[in-house]
């Protein structure tokens, strides 16, 4: 249990909500310095077992344990946790509000104080911080959101579905924001339904649907795995070796030409084949599987396990 | 660490609300209503005014004037003296028409006999005025008759004395009942038990809609964050009372009651009134309460308060409108109402068996048995135990309603039944 390379370990955990099953018999870990991506559809339990980490639920059954223990509070003080439905005092100004977001967690107000103008100025929130946050934009709420996240230097950083509804050039911030702590050594737990930002960040994820874990993978690996032997080709000269039994179809994808091999392994055989009948190639990549997709194959696969054959 | 969380709850929800514009006005404009309530009448009623030009009264009797002297400069209208002489009424009108006062009244052997003057005046007097002078001269002449008669017309007027002397042990140790202060108090100790007893469900609403919530609770227990919050708004309640305390204080102080007590005298034996009753004024006075009766009052309402915050914080907590939450409220305005249905017949029979039980039940203490203090007869014991009931309520009501917080605060979607909750108290 006591193990400093884990930050988050779940072992076996299910959580009943009556006799609805949000949680079934989930097992993951969140390595130290990772950033571990929590995927999966609403309603498929993230939320749940979020709450689980920081406390706030219990599980029915099977272990939660944060930087390997109970996560009581003193643990719980050591997370930046920006919850799915996250709320401000809207009457409060901004710097109270942060001050008073470290002060719970431990730490000084003075500090908190700094701390939170520091981050008020690198957000471009800095004219902001004597405004009650009533007067702020939802998008320069969420600056500050985020900024009560981090306020005390959290080695866990917990985003449920963060920056929804950020605009593009803010919503980079932010990501840029959160590798760069994770540079720092910090670990990030991110949940989102958003497979591109996902992909973005994460160097690990974790598939649930319907309250189980479909897959849990390292995301290169993943994607390796998962790779079905589509090629993407452009090119000039004779289009013969098309018909060629390695490959199973020819789809047409914008100005290129997508390939789906019989064999994944194929394409350098496909390749030798277009260059000895004279096609001058201009581009041959293979296509990398979009999380998207991955997700969407896994989640029904499961899903069709489901039912009863 | 979990204190100061706990204080840091505290310290924002008290800053939060004392530098709202609500609790400056509500603080300040208090005292300065009440201030307005009791002044204003009286100054209206011709309070004291020293800038009017006095009255002259020239006094045929020769018997009436010094009496009646006094009785209108007490009633706010300065006097002076005007010799009889046969011009006299022609030098008066003079200095009225000038300005150096204010009118005359001729009193000659009539007013003695049948109270009947004559007022010379510029400006109509208002009914009030009328009336007040027409007293203060039908007193005096009065006053000078019965005396010959050998009468004590001061001790008459006062209302005689009626002493009581108890036949049984109960209740010798308390003054005279006070109807008044026990039935303002009571009424006050149930507004502001009401008042900021909402507030902490509104505030803890608000966390919840807000969504705020989640991130407190996930740095610190949902029990702690219901106490900071309760003992913020309770600093926030005993602030606004003890500016309130201060302020009367010093309006008693400075004496204040007593001038408007001696304006509102005269008003109050009005038109044909010749002072039967004690009126206004000496309620006014015997309405201050003393320190011991402050404090308890206070110590009353922070007891009522912490029973009654408890129980607004959990349906706070389990409701996600203010629709839901105003609903269901009521069953706990029920219990803040039946005191005050009651306090009447408490105050009239302090220490009838029913008043006895009433003002003993944790719920109905904070206002009843202060009624009772404050309306005479309370045996001590009785006032110790009742604190002692009342703590052992505030727990049973921490324990079950900290857990129906707990559970309620993140809930979401439709308000629990009963049974439901039960489960909440049983599973947290």
């Amino acid at each position: 249990m006591n193990d400093p390379d884990r930050a988050v370990w779940l072992e076996g955990v299910s959580k009943r909500f009556g006799s609805h099953n949000a949680v079934s018999d989930l097992d993951f870990e969140v390595p130290r310095g990772s950033i571990y991506g929590l995927l999966g559809p609403n309603g498929s339990g993230k939320t749940t077992t979020i709450r689980m980490i920081m406390g706030i639920l219990h599980p029915d059954e099977g272990r939660v344990s944060l930087f390997g223990g109970k996560p009581d509070l003193v643990r719980r003080a050591r997370v930046g946790y920006l919850p799915e439905e996250r709320g401000v005092y809207r009457k409060m100004k901004v710097i109270d509000l942060l001050v008073f977001l470290g002060e719970i967690r431990g730490v000084p107000r003075s500090v908190a104080r700094a701390r939170a103008l520091g981050w008020l100025d690198r957000l471009d929130l800095g004219a902001w911080s004597g405004r009650r946050v009533e007067d702020l934009s939802k998008g320069m709420q969420q600056k500050v959101q985020f900024v009560g996240t981090v306020i005390h230097e959290p080695d866990l950083l917990i985003l449920d579905e963060p920056f929804s509804g950020l605009d593009p050039i803010n919503q980079d911030v932010l990501e840029s924001i959160v590798l760069d702590l994770n540079a720092n050594g910090t670990t990030i737990l991110l949940s989102t339904h958003l497979m591109d930002q996902a992909e973005r960040l994460c160097r690990r994820v974790c598939l649930i649907s319907r309250s189980r874990k479909v897959l849990d993978e390292d995301l290169r690996t993943l994607r390796a795995r998962e790779r079905r032997g589509v090629v993407a080709v452009d090119f000039t000269g004779p289009d013969r070796w098309l018909s060629s039994p390695d490959i199973q179809a020819v789809e047409r994808v914008g100005g290129v030409l997508h390939l789906v091999l019989s064999d994944p392994g194929a394409h350098q055989a496909v390749l030798r084949r277009a260059i000895d009948e004279g096609a001058e190639i201009l581009r041959f990549d293979l296509v990398e599987p979009r999380l998207h997709e991955i997700f969407v194959r896994h989640v029904g696969r499961s899903n069709a396990g489901l039912l009863p054959s | 660490m979990s204190f100061r969380n706990v204080w840091a709850v505290i310290r924002r929800e008290y800053l939060q609300r004392v530098r709202s514009r609500w609790f400056v006005f509500s603080t300040v404009g208090g005292p300065i209503f009440l201030f307005a309530v009791l002044a204003v009448p009286a100054w209206l009623r011709g309070g004291p005014d020293r800038d009017r030009p006095p009255i002259a009264i020239v006094d045929g009797t020769d018997a009436l004037y010094d009496r009646l002297a006094d009785d209108l400069v007490a009633a706010g209208f300065p006097v002076e003296r005007a010799r009889w002489t046969s011009t006299v009424v022609d030098t008066l009108r003079r200095r009225a028409a000038a300005g150096e006062i204010d009118g005359f009244i001729m009193l000659d052997q009539f007013t003695l006999e049948s109270g009947d003057a004559v007022l010379y005046v510029n400006r109509r007097p208002s009914v009030v005025q009328r009336g007040a002078i027409r007293s203060a001269i039908v007193r005096a002449a009065l006053e000078v008759q019965l005396e010959q008669q050998g009468v004590d017309v001061e001790a008459m007027l006062s209302g005689g004395g009626l002493a009581v002397e108890m036949l049984s042990a109960e209740g010798t140790q308390d003054g005279e009942p006070r109807f008044l202060v026990a039935y303002v108090g009571a009424f006050l100790l149930y507004m502001v038990i009401l008042l900021h007893a909402v507030a902490v469900m509104r505030a803890t609403l608000e966390e919840k809609t807000s969504r705020i919530v989640e991130v407190v609770i996930s740095s610190m227990e949902p029990w702690h964050l219901m106490l900071g919050k309760v003992l913020g708004v309770g600093g926030v309640a005993l602030t606004q009372l003890v500016v309130w305390a201060l302020t009367g204080a010093l309006i008693v102080k400075s004496g204040l009651p007593t001038l408007i007590a001696g304006g509102s005298a005269v008003g109050a034996t009005g038109p044909g009134g010749i002072g039967a009753e004690p009126g206004p004024a000496l309620d006014l006075m015997s309405a201050i309460p003393d320190t011991g009766l402050v404090a308890l009052f206070v110590g009353y309402f922070v007891f009522g308060f912490f029973i009654y915050s408890g129980l607004y914080a959990a349906v706070g907590a389990m409701c996600s409108t203010d629709e839901e939450a105003q609903q269901a409220q009521l069953p706990l305005v029920l219990f803040l109402v039946v005191p005050i249905v009651f306090v009447l017949q408490v105050i009239e029979n302090p220490s009838d068996p029913v008043s006895v039980g009433l003002s003993l039940f944790p719920l109905f203490s904070p206002i009843l048995m202060w009624a009772r203090i404050a309306g005479g007869s309370v045996p001590a014991w009785q006032i110790g135990l009742s604190f002692v009931l009342m703590a052992a309520a505030i727990l049973a009501i921490a324990w079950i309603a900290g857990r129906i917080y707990k559970v309620g605060i993140l809930m979401t979607g439709k308000r629990p039944t009963l049974s439901e909750l039960w489960r909440w108290v049983r599973e947290a």
